[in-house]
């Protein structure tokens, strides 16, 4: 299976709120703090349209979720950056061209990377820009209860249309597509090298798994034809027809109403 | 006179008051359960089982067969969440014998599985149990997303088995203008993704959820926070996050192919797809069709689904855009007011399967 570093496998929905909701807060703080509106003479809306599009890029950087690199920018970087200390290879178990080629496969990552965060600052800037465009005209943030939820509204509406634009582009697409394609060969070229190493230990590798597998499917395939033309043959008679066996079936138990508890468990067993 | 200091030190007091109760009710909502009705496994082959939902009343497990064929990316309790959003529990209510595929977890000796083999031997297996079980030609099936794909590819396959087709946010043209996902894959090396291996399941959520990164992973616990939520809410909040964060992995064939043939080729669209050799040409189905989309759907634009009626046979074709979104048409109160209501009055209207004639 693919690896997949940045995620954890569970996730509880109080983790995320709690994620969110201090993000929330940061925003609220940073309108707070800001000399707006009936509080300004002059109001600076350059240095406020920085101020968030700086933090939002970092959001943009940090987040697996905002982005279209979700595999290539979060996940596989964590192979590459460990590249090629975490894989338990060194030059003398792998071809020399392998290495070179893993190796060139990370610089382009990193470039690619390079070229990713260039439109998470666009991102950034667009959505500060739209955000600044659409308080200005309401004299500033409005900081009471209702003021400051129907801001973060329009924050988020300039966030999804700043983002919208942006990966939306056919450069984004290309890039996006590139970045995991690229994660997606070096993760070859590490299990390649890993597999030289197997293979140098006496122990089986993806490939030969592979090739079992190929020979079981085929069996199997080659047993259901069999299966299929004696059952043929058996319906020509009707002795034979009663004799046929009937489609495989569970036993039938009444499930409890009910569920399974917990993801992991869901979809199997009874309900 | 408004004092901006007081207001934002009220503010933060207010919010943060909020902010530590939704806290406390998430923690107590964590051990929600999910899945609503009750219901027996009575077919499976390999990780694909077939469950039966079983009615208050047992008198009606014998009712008209209706097989609900989900998606493969998601985990098809989301029809049957809880019981005040169950669709499946309102098919029953009104008399169905409601059978539901679940395509269980892949592992690692599914990585080769093939599309074709989910299509002919998972979905084609079902309803051939049902049709036995039943004692009928055909049944009703409803496909709903990626599921309605395969239940648009069975009934062009096998026209007659399936005696009306229900399909729910399902795509037939994959390369609409408004499809970010098809846009994000069309240049995807389908070579490496096929060698890779299983596609984790947290992959496919990272994808769809930055789709609306900012309303996916913000807005909607910044509304639960500000939005005064109960208990109640928050534990249907919860039901709703378990199953979006809950994707079973993809085997690695039957993926590479959904993406190659169906986001990069087209070809349900375009007439060129084969299924384990056999072309799936979609004017073959000449059953009634009813095909119900989300308007406002952010995964399958309602563009992709609109256009069905021009690629069927059906001279009995219905479609209806629902006011909603994708995730929308399986727990809104949209849905849950007028999709049940429908299908179900669209499929009494059309008459039950055909019972078997019985040999002498």
């Amino acid at each position: 299976m693919m690896e997949m570093p940045f995620t954890t496998g569970s996730r509880e929905a109080d983790a995320a709120f709690t994620a969110a909701a201090a993000r929330f807060f940061d925003l609220l703080r940073t309108f707070a703090a800001q000399p707006l509106g009936a509080r300004a003479q002059a109001p600076d809306w350059t240095s406020f349209g920085s101020l968030l599009a700086g933090q939002f890029e970092q959001w943009l950087k940090g987040s697996p979720a905002a982005g279209a690199s979700f595999a290539a920018a979060a996940g596989f970087p964590g192979a590459a950056a460990a590249w090629p200390g975490a894989v338990p290879l060194g030059p003398a178990a792998a071809q020399g061209a392998d290495a070179q080629s893993a190796w060139e496969l990370v610089m382009k990552l990193g470039q690619l990377q390079g070229e990713l965060a260039r439109h998470w600052s666009e991102i950034a800037q667009s959505s500060a820009q739209r955000f600044i465009e659409r308080t200005r005209t309401k004299g500033g943030p409005d900081l009471s209860s209702e003021g400051a939820l129907a801001l973060y509204e329009t924050w988020v509406e300039c966030a999804e249309e700043a983002y919208a634009a942006t990966v939306r582009k056919d450069d984004f697409c290309r890039l996006q597509a590139q970045l995991t394609n690229t994660a997606m060969a070096l993760l070859l070229a590490q299990r390649k090298q890993a597999e030289a190493l197997a293979r140098a230990w006496g122990l089986p590798t993806r490939e030969e798994a592979d090739a079992l597998q190929r020979q079981i499917r085929e069996l199997r395939q080659e047993l259901e034809q069999r299966a299929t033309a004696r059952g043929a043959q058996s319906t020509a008679t009707p002795e034979a027809a009663a004799a046929r066996p009937k489609t495989k079936s569970r036993p039938k138990h009444r499930a409890r109403a009910g569920a399974h508890r917990r993801r992991g468990s869901a979809g199997r067993g009874r309900r | 006179m408004s004092q901006p200091g007081v207001d934002a030190d009220r503010l933060f007091l207010d919010l943060g008051t909020r902010a530590a109760e939704t806290l406390a009710r998430l923690r107590l909502a964590r051990d929600v359960r999910v899945g609503a009705s009750a219901r027996r496994a009575v077919w499976s082959d390999r990780k694909t089982t077939l469950y039966q939902y079983l009615p208050d009343a047992p008198a009606r497990t014998q009712g008209r067969p209706l097989l609900v064929c989900f998606a493969l990316v998601n985990r098809p309790y989301i029809l049957d969440l809880q019981p005040d959003t169950s669709l499946l529990r309102r098919l029953l209510e009104a008399g169905f014998s409601v059978y539901l595929v679940d395509w269980g977890d892949p592992d690692d000796g599914d990585r080769l599985r093939e599309l074709n083999e989910y299509i002919e031997q998972g979905l084609g297996g079902c309803v051939r149990h049902i049709l036995e079980a039943h004692g009928v030609d055909a049944l009703d099936l409803l496909g709903v997303c990626q599921g309605g794909v395969f239940s648009l590819c069975y009934t062009a396959l096998h026209p007659g088995q399936v005696a009306n087709l229900v399909t729910l946010t399902t795509p037939v043209d994959f390369q609409t203008p408004g499809d970010l996902l098809s846009k994000w894959v069309r240049e995807l090396d389908t070579g490496l993704l096929e060698r890779a291996g299983n596609v984790p399941g947290e992959l496919l959520n990272a994808l769809f959820l930055s789709l609306m990164p900012f309303r996916l992973t913000q807005q909607k616990y910044v509304r639960l926070l500000t939005g005064r939520a109960d208990q109640r809410a928050v534990e249907d909040f919860v039901r709703m996050e378990r199953w979006i964060f809950d994707s079973p992995p993809q085997a690695a064939l039957a993926l590479t192919q959904f993406v190659r043939w169906f986001y990069q080729e087209n070809r349900l669209m375009r007439g060129t797809l084969e299924l384990g050799g056999r072309a799936v040409d979609l004017k073959s189905i000449r059953q009634p069709l009813l095909n119900l989309y989300a308007s406002a759907d952010h995964i399958v634009p309602p563009a992709a689904s609109a256009v069905m009626g021009r690629y069927v046979g059906s001279r009995d074709y219905t479609a209806c855009a629902i006011d909603t979104g994708h995730i929308g048409m399986y727990v809104s109160r949209k849905a849950r007011e007028e999709i049940p209501g429908r299908v179900i009055s669209w499929l009494r209207a059309r008459g039950e399967p055909r019972r078997r004639a019985r040999k002498p």
